[in-house]
């Protein structure tokens, strides 16, 4: 076989290893028979969940024996973070916390913690699986990521309702220089804003969220997945009857030089996608709550 | 042919809506960066800053990317 028809076969491959499918049957073709097939991106979610859920029972179970010794000793100095993994989990607690703080403000900030946590830790550690070989990570997908986006939407329009009132919260998406305009300045201007900033705030936010995430992910897998690619076709390793020479061997060791560089790159991206979903979830949940005051 | 010529608009479509964000992202960094030289306490605030303001240039990209995707 050629080499060209041999790549786009691999490309191929791993488009179709991306999209949904049911996980028993990584070979299904055309639309899934029903709607509640365990697919194989909701059970890298389950795996997802189960694992920071582990992670925050164990963190807190070991926080609380601290907390009894420090108790009945009274020695402060046995509430330090006892080993690597708690001082991981501690560190990323403590960083979302100060996220927080800065972010929604030192009074409401502290209130919002639980769900901004929960959501920075179940994404960094979902990017992490993907970087397994043979993982994926269930914000490679666009279903998975609405899902996160849809949370966060509900909960900044929920809070800027409740803080402001229906119609207080519509009026603060005006800014209030407009508000006091003459009648017909009001109108026009004030109606030509609010139909933008309806849009921005209500339609592109979750757009941008979930899109976001999604395209840094999924461009990601695939990156990867074509260097290795590169790898296995210009180093013959399972197609024997590819030609071997010096000059493949010589793109080889580039693909490979260049894999171990995305990977780093990707690990990068883990993260950083991970703190924007956050942080932004913090910055809208901040815009709701004072919406009132510009 | 007519797949071809979706193919090919759909690399036009992203690679024009890459060029704004790309160039303000540049302009994001760089000056955060030299914020931070200037006044490197408030690095923390700054950066927190830099990467609500990448998030909304950013947008406009992501548009181009999800059009991509309409162009079927």
């Amino acid at each position: 076989m050629e080499f060209q028809e041999l790549l786009s076969e691999k490309i191929a491959e791993l488009l179709h290893e991306l999209s949904v499918l049911p996980f028993d049957n990584m070979h299904h073709e055309g639309a899934l028979a029903g709607p509640a097939v365990l697919t194989n991106y909701t059970s890298w979610l389950i795996i997802a969940f189960v694992a920071v859920a582990v992670m925050f029972l164990v963190a807190s179970n070991v926080a609380k024996k601290r907390l009894a010794a420090t108790e009945a000793s009274g020695n402060p100095s046995e509430l330090a973070p006892a080993g690597r993994f708690m001082g991981m989990v501690e560190f990323g607690v403590e960083f979302i916390r100060e996220m927080a703080s800065d972010v929604i403000g030192e009074k409401d900030g502290p209130k919002y913690v639980p769900l901004l946590a929960t959501m920075f830790f179940l994404i960094l550690i979902s990017n992490m699986f993907g970087l397994i070989p043979g993982g994926k990570s269930f914000a490679g997908s666009m279903g998975g990521t609405v899902a996160l986006a849809l949370i966060t939407w509900i909960v900044f329009v929920v809070i800027g309702f409740k803080k402001n009132g229906f119609v207080g919260y519509f009026k603060s998406l005006i800014p209030s220089g407009v508000r006091e305009m003459p009648l017909a300045g009001r109108l026009i201007l004030g109606g030509f804003l609010f139909l933008l900033e309806f849009i921005s705030t209500f339609l592109i936010r979750p757009l941008t969220l979930s899109v976001r995430l999604f395209a840094n992910m999924y461009a990601g897998h695939i990156v990867l997945g074509i260097f290795s690619a590169f790898v296995m076709l210009f180093w013959p390793l399972v197609q024997p009857a590819l030609q071997f020479s010096i000059g493949g061997v010589a793109v080889g060791a580039v693909s490979i030089l260049f894999l171990v560089i995305m990977y780093a790159f990707e690990l990068f991206v883990a993260f950083i996608q991970a703190y924007v979903f956050t942080i932004l979830t913090a910055v809208y949940i901040q815009s709701s709550e004072h919406a009132g005051d510009h | 042919m007519e797949a071809g010529l979706i193919a090919i608009g759909k690399g036009i479509a992203y690679g024009f809506a890459a060029i704004g964000p790309g160039l303000g992202i540049g302009i994001i960094g760089g000056k955060a960066v030299e914020a931070m030289a200037r006044q490197p306490e408030m690095a923390g605030r700054l950066q927190t800053t830099m990467f609500i303001a990448i998030a909304f240039t950013e947008a406009l990209a992501l548009l181009g990317f999800v059009l991509t995707f309409l162009m079927g």
